[in-house]
């Protein structure tokens, strides 16, 4: 191995962000369109 | 402000919310597929594109607060009152990223879970602000009452992060790390900047997407309760 | 001027005397100094770890909680009686009932610290002569600054639900600072290491109180208006 062997690790981080990311979209999302409806 | 405009906002918002999602999305194709893997460091390195940004936006989303906090307590409006609230729910979000992916990354290159540098350290206590921020609203019916009060925190916080960041600075340079502690942007080949600064511009641009939604969502909500109290009057 | 200073001196005084009568958040508060210090004595392997370097942490930790009871205790006060609706009646400037507050929060807050002092040296045998003037000095700059920003913190939370919460969670961040500089400060005073070791912590703490009791007060009127 030319480098050490942590790729889950990376998968890890870049998951959780998404999610994060993901999550909190959606929770605007659905927020904003709940008010929308008249 | 109208219905019609903060529904616009809102479009407004989500439209450049979507875009900076799908920007991302190509950041992270980058990021994963298309950048260099660091030698000494390997793979593990790469979450860097993903947490300094995210610290960063963290970071601007708190100033903002902060800012408009003392703005608040100067012109007493409304709406500088939802724009830093809004920011603030925002920066709790990033803070969030920023504090989970933090640890992921220095577990395999520093080999513990957390390292008390001023970075992380500063963050994990405006995370602690924010929560307070949002708790301290949440408990406050009144709202000008709230306003005031968040702007106080947003004020106190302001000034309080310099000396957080400081205190840690000098526990390190009197207690040095055995660690040898890299600087969190050393200098990167081309290839590497690219991305990270790419990754920037994605983040800045996610937080004024979110930034533009939560606000338009405050008014939206102001708007209803407004709707609200003169139909039962 | 003279008005200000006398009015500040009144709310404190009036403040103390309702905590004289009962005593029951001094007692209370030194009663937890004993527990906080036994238990981080005997929270260590004592072959591996001394009881000097536990000292300054145990010592410090006391003093916190000490500080948070006393404004819990301000606070309580205020709500029980309605008090504040009283304050604001009489023609006093919103700066002179701050440092009235600020004035018996740190009468209480240093009188609990007073008293756990000699306990501390009992517990942990530590050698404190020489060092006490700037132990005393340290003691003062680090607790000026938790509880001005205390004070002005719980003039905002008295309001709210879940006050007693509120407290601590929006007091943490502000410990941050003076708390590690105490600590830093205290560990190389006790180890009777010279001052010149710690100029760099005394200035961070003489920094924050100047910037953090300027602050609270100037804001102090923001949390009191209608």
């Amino acid at each position: 191995m030319q480098y050490p062997d942590n790729g889950g690790y990376m998968i890890a981080a870049y998951v959780v962000a998404a999610v994060v990311v993901l999550v909190y979209a959606v929770s605007l999302f659905v927020r904003i369109r709940r008010l929308q409806r008249p | 402000m109208s219905r019609e405009k903060a529904e616009a906002l809102a479009r407004r918002g989500t439209v450049l919310t979507a875009v900076a999602l799908l920007a991302l999305a190509g950041v992270y194709l980058r990021a994963l597929l298309f950048t260099p893997i660091e030698r000494f460091q390997g793979p593990a390195q790469k979450i860097f594109y993903v947490h300094a940004p995210a610290a960063w936006s963290g970071l601007l989303a708190f100033a903002v607060t902060g800012l408009l906090s003392v703005l608040y307590l100067w012109l007493r409006d409304r709406k500088v009152d939802l724009v830093a609230a809004a920011s603030a729910e925002v920066g709790l979000a990033f803070s969030v990223i920023m504090l989970t992916t933090g640890p992921i990354w220095a577990k395999p290159i520093w080999g513990t879970w957390w390292t008390w540098d001023a970075r992380l350290t500063s963050t994990l206590f405006i995370f602690l602000l924010f929560v307070g921020y949002q708790v301290l609203r949440g408990a406050i019916a009144d709202p000008e009452t709230r306003a005031r009060f968040s702007a106080v925190i947003g004020v106190l916080g302001l000034v309080l992060v310099p000396f957080i960041h400081m205190t840690v600075y000098l526990f390190r340079t009197l207690h040095p790390d055995p660690v040898v502690m890299k600087p969190g942007a050393p200098s990167l080949p081309g290839e590497m900047q690219v991305t990270l600064f790419t990754s920037l511009g994605v983040f800045t641009l996610l937080y004024l997407g979110f930034l533009a939604q939560r606000y338009a969502l405050a008014v939206l909500r102001d708007l209803k309760d407004e709707e609200a109290g003169r139909a039962v009057s | 001027m003279g008005d200000g200073l006398r009015a500040a001196w009144a709310i404190a005084g009036k403040d103390l005397a309702i905590e004289w009568r009962t005593k029951t958040a001094l007692v209370s508060s030194v009663a937890f100094a004993v527990l906080v210090l036994a238990v981080l004595y005997f929270a260590r392997d004592p072959t591996a770890v001394g009881a000097v370097d536990v000292a300054p942490g145990a010592l410090w930790v006391t003093f916190t909680f000490a500080a948070m009871i006393g404004l819990n205790r301000a606070f309580l006060l205020e709500r029980e009686n309605r008090a504040l609706d009283g304050i604001l009646l009489a023609p006093v400037s919103p700066r002179a009932v701050f440092f009235g507050k600020l004035a018996a929060n740190l009468v209480f807050v240093g009188t609990v610290e007073l008293v756990s002092l000699p306990l501390f040296v009992l517990f942990y045998d530590v050698p404190i002569v020489r060092g006490l003037p700037a132990l005393l000095g340290v003691t003062a700059m680090a607790t000026v600054a938790f509880v001005a920003v205390g004070t002005l913190l719980s003039s905002m939370v008295v309001r709210t639900r879940f006050a007693e919460l509120m407290l601590p969670l929006l007091l943490l961040p502000f410990l941050v600072p003076p708390v590690v500089g105490a600590v830093q400060a205290t560990a190389r005073i006790l180890a009777e290491r010279p001052l010149s070791e710690v100029q760099g912590w005394l200035k961070l703490l003489a920094a924050f109180d100047i910037v953090f009791v300027t602050i609270s007060t100037l804001l102090f009127e923001a949390t009191l208006e209608e």
